[in-house]
């Protein structure tokens, strides 16, 4: 799961799958939105990172992989598209952008780092020393802690639980105390920001859009086929039975020109794609009648179809 | 003499009372089987008990006699023909009103045509009755092979075993009317000390009985297996 500062909340709790997403992003283009847009999915998570209007960063982060830039997008996009999504947009300060690129995008200066093996203090005094700018991740089996910087300089403390960046460390410092804690030290070069590129501008978002778009819509109608043929032999096997249930009755009281009968009777069935009912045996079993009383006497044939009508009923009304 | 011929119009009366019954409460494929037997009646009443009904001298009815049971196998083996197409094709139509109506068109189609041409002598009696009887008896061999293919096609129906009594109703009319037509065509009438004569004449006699106890017994198994 991706932690993030929550900062300003712009929207909460949007289903994506209903919003024009390339228009939602071109407004916040527009309106030099600062913040980030994350979407929360069953298969994932995105996050769109606006700087002063620029999407300068896009991740989409699964169990087993993590998209970035354009993929992430088209990613996002598709799983929005299922429906089944959460959009949140919070707005944050462009320091604070730009960390959270730097903790999802960030090299990684050290991973896993158990903290009782170092001193957490010298650590920090380092990041400002060295002027760094990124993220200090601090996790325990049970809590989160993020120290995000700037040129050296704290610009705040987040942790899971709390809703926006605190300015003092202590929560931060207790998960670091916690038994078995480590820390992941993720930082970005000093020129990274101004060389991060707008991804709307670079890339066709419409485009990419219109392709999930289109995919989801294949996808949709190739899911209708299918529910249809699987309909469709469902009917046909309801059809079968029915058939061969007849034909078996026919067959033990007129013998094969019953059946052949009942062939006959049974194509001149007219359903027009509609589930074969009781109600369209009517006609089929005055037909069949009038055909059996060339071979066959009244009582013989209402026995004949009074066999037929039990079973049909029980066919039709059980699947 | 007179007893049995007596004796055969109460056989015909009842084989043809029954078959038109049966015509009237079965099926429309039935409708020209029935009324062909039906017709027999009309067609052997009619000369054959002569001697109870006024008329006896009348060469038009002795004529229409005649043409009568030409019709009834010409109908009765088209009715078959229908059957045997139905158990082939399962398709059936036509109405039992246009059957009757188009037998007693036939009927009086042929009354106007005696009526309008000369009163009919002993010998275009004879050949109307050479030609009623040449149908009569190929018509019933071409029909017993007819109703053996039915058979097949439906032995396995409830109606199934009545095709074989008509196998043997045919075999009977087959002997009546061949004997006839024996008799006539080698003018046996008029050799009546041969004993080809008198086998034929019996003949004729005892497949007339029997063609008259089959009919009827054939209908009224008919009815017993369409109950």
């Amino acid at each position: 799961m991706i932690l993030l500062p929550r900062g300003n909340p712009v929207k909460e709790n949007v289903n994506p799958g209903k919003v024009n997403l390339p228009d939602a992003l071109d407004k916040l283009r527009q309106g030099k939105f600062t913040g980030y847009l994350r979407f929360d999915f069953p298969e994932g998570t995105g996050i769109f990172i606006f700087q002063a209007g620029r999407l300068i960063s896009s991740l989409f982060e699964t169990g087993r992989e993590n998209l970035i830039a354009y993929d992430a997008i088209a990613r996002t996009f598709h799983e929005s598209l299922k429906g089944d999504g959460r959009l949140d947009i919070y707005r944050l300060s462009p320091e604070l952008a730009f960390s959270i690129h730097a903790l999802l995008h960030g090299e990684m200066l050290h991973r896993g780092q158990d903290l009782q093996l170092i001193d957490i203090r010298s650590l920090l005094t380092r990041m400002r020393d060295e002027q760094r700018s990124g993220c200090l991740r601090i996790y325990s089996d049970d809590h989160i802690a993020l120290i995000f910087y700037r040129d050296g300089k704290p610009l705040g403390f987040f942790h899971d639980g709390s809703t926006d960046i605190e300015t003092t460390a202590d929560t931060s410092m207790s998960v670091a105390r916690a038994p078995g804690a480590k820390v992941d030290v993720l930082i970005t070069r000093g020129d990274a920001e101004k060389s991060l590129a707008d991804l709307m501008e670079t890339a066709n978002i419409a485009g990419l859009w219109n392709k999930e778009v289109g995919e989801r819509q294949r996808q949709r109608e190739e899911q209708e086929n299918a529910a249809s043929r699987t309909l469709e032999m469902r009917e046909g096997e309801r059809r079968q039975k029915t058939l061969a249930l007849f034909q078996k009755a026919a067959q033990q009281h007129l013998g094969k020109i019953g059946v052949s009968l009942v062939d006959k009777e049974f194509d001149r069935l007219k359903l027009n794609g509609v589930p074969l009912g009781e109600g369209h045996l009517t006609g089929f079993y005055d037909n069949l009648a009038k055909a059996a009383k060339l071979v066959a006497g009244p009582s013989k044939i209402e026995l004949m179809l009074d066999e037929m009508k039990k079973g049909a009923r029980s066919v039709l009304k059980g699947s | 003499m007179e007893q049995l011929h007596l004796v055969l119009a109460v056989f015909w009366l009842i084989a043809g009372g029954v078959a038109f019954y049966f015509s009237i409460g079965n099926a429309r494929v039935w409708t020209s089987i029935a009324v062909g037997f039906f017709l027999i009646l009309l067609g052997e009443i009619i000369p054959g008990a002569l001697p109870f009904l006024p008329g006896l001298d009348n060469p038009y009815v002795l004529t229409m006699g005649h043409i009568i049971g030409t019709i009834a196998i010409l109908v009765m083996s088209h009715g078959f023909q229908e059957y045997y197409v139905f158990t082939r094709t399962l398709d059936f139509e036509g109405s039992k009103l246009f059957v009757y109506l188009s037998v007693v068109g036939v009927i009086i189609a042929s009354m106007v045509f005696l009526l309008i041409n000369p009163a009919p002598g002993e010998d275009v009696r004879r050949i109307i009755r050479v030609v009623e009887n040449t149908n009569w008896v190929f018509l019933s061999l071409i029909n017993i092979d007819l109703i053996r293919k039915i058979y097949l096609n439906i032995q396995e129906t409830p109606i199934s075993k009545g095709f074989i009594a008509f196998m043997v109703v045919f075999a009977c009319i087959f002997l009546w009317k061949g004997s006839q037509l024996y008799i006539d065509v080698y003018d046996l009438e008029n050799k009546k000390d041969l004993i080809n004569y008198t086998i034929s004449y019996y003949t004729n006699l005892g497949g007339n009985l029997l063609a008259s106890i089959s009919v009827g017994a054939t209908f009224l198994y008919l009815a017993k297996l369409l109950r």
